[in-house]
């Protein structure tokens, strides 16, 4: 291994795109999708449960108190519940990590909806508006900011969770990893690592983009709140 | 005209906000509730567009219980403002203004074009019609509150503290404007403050409410000043009663004598000081047209020689008031039992010196 360099720049270039299922590029677009749908997932389902739990508070405790639980399981041990239930499929990794996802964002979108200020929120109240216009109009838009925060935690963490699911042999790039151990060979490792943290940072910044974007007011929460 | 009957308000742990509360906000006056905090005030605005339901007695808009309204039907009928001004932080200052307009139905040119003219109307520049409220100051923000309350035009307007957030100076000039924007608009206001200053200055009639709920008294604020009903009445107003009073009489009784030979003024005849050895002394005038006795004697008190000078709108001297004149004026009008200022209840005063004073 001495002569070994720490990077075989050839294999990189040889396993890149060669069309078997474990070329590099194939494996970065099913980490992105594996990534990705439970984010999507877990917003949309998020959404309506931490609305609820914001206006029936009494749901709260127990929602967060479930949702905890699963987050405190390894991933590894929610995998491998699934895998008995999907079988060697993508759901057996997108629908545990949705469920990380929603630990993550019913607290964000509760938490969001709290931070509308509650003079805001009495005149809409006051203004005329009628609760589900003022959950669309008010409510949400106001309570975007803290979302999206929750968002940027669930992405990064979805991200770098998919590479678990290799020990499953769904895991995308984490595939890199189990193939790197048990050849003692670096290069795919730290081809793993690189391309993960790339595509954390990447997201994280567009997240932090869309942020801008979406709430120019945002930094009015210091002032107005 | 907004008319209380019997009304209870009695949260289901017993507490009593508002004890069998019966009072009429006359059409197009400003009527102030006021009193320390626990004595119902709030809970009494907000029963009148059904923030807070009453527990019995009837609240009625007009001729209208308005328990028989659809809530945010009423709502939209009834501008509101409240303490911290309420804008919703991530739409456009023309935007906030255009909400009512935007619940009703109005298309967007209409609304926000609408709410343009609103702008002009609160003194604000319309090149802030496209901030966010943070770029705005509190105060700033506050006009932006009234014009929001104003845009739909409603008959009604609630306010709730809405001027207690900003620093005094603001404060005195938002007070100003109301009173200003009153004289052209003429809506039916109620106003809650727990600053009895406030609710002299611009209430046409004072409700002074107690904690509990109880109505303690209510006037106009110069008979409120004179006639306390009762001690509870009499230190919630505080100290000064007899010459605050003075500041719903209007100067204009005051006989001016000639301008003196030692008052130096510009070729416009503006005053410049009194003429001194060491040079210029200084001066107090008023306006006898637009200002009150309160203003005069002011006036008098800020002058070394004791005599005030009358200017008229213009700033130009046009007599001056000697401590014997404002003598004879304070005498009229010392409190007594026929007192010549006082006010029917619940009628808004005839003139209205408040206006000038600053």
């Amino acid at each position: 291994m001495n002569d070994e360099p720490l990077i075989r720049w050839d294999w990189i270039a040889r396993n890149w795109d060669n069309g078997s299922p474990f070329a590099i590029k194939t494996l970065l677009e099913s980490h992105v999708v594996l990534a990705f749908l439970p984010v999507v997932f877990g917003l949309l389902i998020a959404l309506p449960l931490g609305v609820a739990c914001a206006r029936w508070r009494w749901l709260y405790q127990p929602t967060a108190g479930a949702m905890n639980v699963v987050y405190s399981l390894p991933s590894i041990v929610l995998f491998s519940i699934f895998l008995s239930v999907t079988g060697l499929s993508w759901s057996t990794v997108i629908i545990p990590l949705t469920f990380f996802t929603l630990a993550v964002l019913i607290p964000a979108v509760v938490d969001g909806l709290g931070s509308v200020p509650e003079h805001v929120r009495q005149s809409a109240v006051a203004m005329g508006f009628r609760p589900l216009r003022r959950l669309i109009q008010v409510e949400l838009p106001v309570a975007v900011p803290v979302v999206l925060g929750g968002l940027r935690v669930a992405t990064v963490s979805s991200i770098s969770l998919v590479s678990v699911g290799a020990l499953i042999g769904q895991g995308g790039l984490g595939n890199l990893f189990t193939d790197g151990w048990q050849r003692q060979f670096y290069t795919p490792i730290i081809v793993g690592i690189v391309l993960i943290v790339l595509l954390a940072v990447l997201s994280d910044g567009l997240l932090v983009l869309a942020q801008r974007l979406l709430t120019p007011w945002s930094r009015a929460r210091r002032r107005t709140a | 005209m907004i008319t209380f009957e019997g009304v209870t308000k009695r949260y289901p742990d017993g507490t009593v906000a508002v004890d069998d509360l019966s009072l009429q906000a006359p059409t197009g006056a400003i009527t102030v509730f006021v009193g320390p905090s626990g004595c119902g005030k709030t809970t009494s605005l907000r029963m009148i567009n059904r923030m807070i339901d009453a527990t019995s007695g009837r609240i009625l808009l007009d001729d209208q219980d308005v328990r028989a309204i659809d809530p945010p039907t009423l709502r939209r009928g009834i501008g509101y403002v409240i303490q911290q001004a309420g804008l919703f932080p991530h739409r456009k200052i023309v935007d906030n203004v255009a909400t009512v307009p935007y619940l009703l139905g109005w298309d967007k040119k209409k609304a926000r074009a609408r709410a343009m003219e609103l702008l002009e109307l609160v003194g604000l520049d319309s090149r802030l019609a496209g901030r966010y409220p943070f770029q705005l100051s509190g105060g700033q923000q506050q006009r932006v509150g009234v014009a929001r309350a104003l845009a739909a035009d409603p008959p009604v307007l609630l306010m709730d503290e809405p001027f207690s957030a900003v620093d005094p100076i603001v404060r005195a000039s938002l007070q100003e404007e109301l009173l200003h924007l009153q004289s052209e608009l003429h809506k039916t206001i109620v106003f809650v403050t727990h600053d009895i200053d406030e609710a002299i200055k611009l209430g046409d009639t004072v409700a002074v409410l107690r904690v509990g709920g109880h109505l303690a008294q209510m006037a106009g604020p110069a008979t409120l000043l004179s006639e306390p009903a009762d001690d509870f009445v009499r230190e919630f107003l505080g100290k000064d009663r007899g010459i605050r009073r003075l500041s719903f009489v209007p100067a204009k009784g005051v006989r001016l004598g000639s301008t003196p030979a030692d008052l130096v003024v510009d070729e416009d005849t503006r005053p410049l000081g009194w003429r001194s050895n060491g040079g210029l002394l200084p001066y107090g005038t008023f306006d006898p047209e637009r200002d009150s006795l309160r203003a005069a004697l002011d006036a008098a008190l800020l002058s070394p020689n004791g005599t005030a000078i009358a200017v008229d709108g213009d700033g130009r001297v046009i007599g001056v008031a000697t401590r014997d004149a404002l003598d004879a004026v304070l005498a009229q009008h010392a409190t007594g039992p026929d007192e010549q200022a006082r006010e029917p209840d619940g009628e808004a005063p005839v003139t209205d010196p408040r206006r000038a004073e600053s």
